[in-house]
């Protein structure tokens, strides 16, 4: 399934009213790669949040295909996040009490008895295709290559179209991250995955379809590629 | 239709009924655990919060441990001790002595904790001793000791009545001679001089020359007689330079029939009726100007049920802080749920339902209580026995107490109150900003 994304009129702002982003007009066809960037501070986490429709305070309109995520209740929201959403996050964010496939098939524990062997699967595949050491180890002895590679697989082992990352190579070093990238990358080329990644890392970006610079809570200049 | 459930519960066998009692205080947690968790596996992560802070979690089970331990060791203990005192004073059906106070009496001769109490003569012992409807009629002559152990003047049919077959040795036949307790230290063939009174105010030397000499042990009876040691009643006269109860031509008899005119008087007589219903008849023909008839056990029970309200009062305080070191702990949850704020966030964001993460937040403390409340059990059984060896020792009624069905109700109940109290984190860790929490 692919999801062309719309967004038009978007206003995010904190539960104390503060406007934190706005963005007029932005679109992304199925399967694209856009790389977010621009200073700290300048919204970029933000519009991904938004865009997973995380953020409780927004107006205007986040179209994914049909599915406009603002007018959704949370627990519709989180609903979309489940069945088509992948978040990558710079510090993992891993149960470092679980094994990889734990982490990795997180999503058993809240999904439906009938998706679970799915999702079981697919991130044993995932796992095994990112060369993740797949005994019953707990991440926390893993290294920051393989713990953001468990999270990937995360991401990706309930199938969704979407994957949005936060600075996912933020915390690994040089070679670590660009081993990542190409993994992340091929992955979502290959699965024809839509992927907007938050990123300060030039390898990232480079590889990216597009790219935007997000300034002052705006979205600012489009670049196919840097 | 009300009517006829009370007449199914009614018809089930007590421990049918305690079983379903357990299986109904419990079905409030079940349910509550069954709707919460209902379509979700959260057990997985509820392990991975119990292992990250396993050092706080047992800190906080010990607590729940403790406080049930302590409380339904001491709601068995209470149990425990009235079964003791009850089975104490079995044997004592009917006791007949001046008039005075029922309590302070049976204390006395039954629970061998004297009192100075004017003396039945011998005219009314023969009264009793002779009537029609009387089995057994024994002096109990109190007062004297020996170091921590009462000496009791009776008789021979007195010793038989209250402890049956002698465990060592023989029954005392001759003035001079006694049957030990089973806990006293003297060893058959062992001498002593009693004293006269008890405890700090005995007087060591008041009975100088008349050593007695130990040929009898009873068996344990579980009671404070298992301390004292038995004496012919006759011997408790003489050593107080009073006639012996009999005769000059009878001198040296031991035991009934005694004469009145050579009968110094007893401080109690225990009376046992040859039929149950007899004891009623004797009872109100003996409660009487110059003397006083009364059962024991009627004055144990009216004891019990005073107790009863003080049981009642203990359970509701035993639950009550229980409850409130549960609350201690859930509030400790609480501070601690921020400590895991981002991972239940990161939930979320990957689409987990608010409801998920409460069912993890949920089993995590319920899994405490459990825990907890499994633990006590074990510490309440430890409690029991440290309790009841104390008690034991100190009174010499032996208590026997151990955990029993009220036991499991009330922890049962506690579980149950305290899972539904634990769904107020819950809710607390579904309530907060993802982002927020996200970008801790």
């Amino acid at each position: 399934m692919s999801l062309p994304l719309h967004v038009s009129d978007l206003q995010v702002s904190t539960p104390g009213g503060r406007v934190l982003l706005t963005c007029s007009l932005f679109q992304a066809g199925p399967g694209e790669t856009i790389g977010l960037r621009g200073p700290s501070g300048a919204g970029k986490s933000t519009f991904l949040y938004a865009l997973a429709g995380l953020h409780p305070a927004m107006t205007g309109h986040i179209r994914w295909g049909d599915t406009d995520l603002v007018q959704l209740t949370d627990g519709a929201r989180a609903a979309f996040r489940r069945n088509h959403i992948g978040l990558i996050f710079q510090d993992f964010l891993l149960f470092e009490e679980l094994s990889a496939l734990g982490n990795a098939a997180l999503a058993t524990s809240f999904n439906p008895a009938s998706k679970r062997r799915l999702i079981v699967n697919t991130a044993e595949r995932f796992l095994k295709s990112l060369n993740v050491p797949a005994d019953a180890r707990t991440v926390d002895s893993f290294s920051g290559g393989e713990r953001q590679r468990t999270a990937i697989a995360r991401a990706l082992a309930h199938d969704p179209a979407i994957i949005l990352a936060d600075e996912p190579t933020a915390s690994l070093d040089r070679k670590t991250a660009d081993g990542l990238i190409e993994d992340l990358i091929g992955l979502t080329r290959a699965q024809n995955k839509t992927l907007v990644a938050v990123s300060h890392d030039p390898h990232l970006l480079e590889r990216m379809d597009r790219v935007i610079d997000v300034e002052d809570g705006r979205l600012q200049t489009e670049a196919a590629g840097v | 239709m009300s009517e006829a459930l009370i007449d199914l519960w009614q018809n089930l066998s007590p421990l049918s009924q305690d079983i379903l009692w357990l299986a109904m205080l419990l079905l409030p947690a079940v349910a509550t655990g069954l709707i919460v968790t209902w379509g979700f596996r959260p057990g997985a992560l509820a392990g991975a919060l119990l292992w990250r802070f396993r050092w706080t979690n047992l800190t906080f089970i010990a607590l729940i441990a403790i406080s049930i331990g302590i409380g339904v060791g001491l709601i068995a203990q209470e149990r425990g001790l009235r079964k003791g005192t009850a089975r104490a004073a079995e044997k004592f059906d009917l006791i007949v002595a001046a008039p005075g106070s029922e309590i302070t009496m049976m204390f006395a001769a039954v629970y061998l904790q004297p009192s100075d109490v004017p003396l039945l003569d011998g005219d009314i012992y023969t009264e009793i001793a002779t009537h029609a409807d009387v089995d057994l009629a024994a002096p109990i002559a109190f007062g004297d000791s020996y170091l921590s152990s009462p000496v009791v003047g009776t008789t021979p049919q007195f010793v038989t009545h209250l402890a049956g077959e002698l465990d060592e040795g023989r029954m005392f036949t001759a003035s001079g001679e006694a049957v030990a307790g089973s806990r006293v230290e003297l060893q058959i063939g062992e001498t002593f001089e009693p004293a006269h009174g008890v405890g700090d105010s005995a007087e060591e030397e008041a009975h100088a020359g008349h050593a007695v000499k130990i040929v009898g042990r009873m068996p344990p009876t579980g009671s404070p007689w298992d301390r004292a040691i038995l004496v012919p009643v006759e011997s408790v006269w003489e050593v107080h330079g009073l006639t012996n109860g009999h005769s000059p031509e009878h001198k040296t008899r031991i035991g009934p029939p005694f004469d009145a005119d050579y009968f110094p008087g007893t401080p109690a007589i225990l009376v046992h009726a040859n039929e149950l219903w007899a004891n009623y008849a004797l009872r109100s023909e003996f409660t009487r100007d110059d003397t006083m008839a009364f059962f024991p056990g009627a004055v144990l029970a009216q004891l019990h049920s005073l107790m009863g309200d003080i049981r009642q009062i203990m359970s509701v305080m035993a639950v009550l802080t229980q409850v409130l070191v549960t609350a201690g702990v859930l509030t400790g949850l609480i501070a601690l749920a921020r400590l895991f704020a981002r991972r239940l966030a990161l939930l979320r964001a990957l689409g987990a339902p608010g409801r998920f993460v409460f069912a993890v937040v949920w089993s995590y403390a319920a899994t405490l209580i459990v825990l907890g409340a499994a633990a006590g059990l074990g510490a309440g059984w430890i409690a029991v026995d440290v309790i009841s060896s104390i008690v034991t020792s100190r009174t010499d009624i032996l208590v026997t107490a151990t955990l029993d069905w009220p036991e499991f109700h009330l922890i049962a109940g506690f579980v149950s109150l305290t899972v539904l109290l634990a769904l107020l984190p819950a809710f607390m860790a579904m309530s907060r900003n993802i982002i927020t929490d996200l970008r801790a």
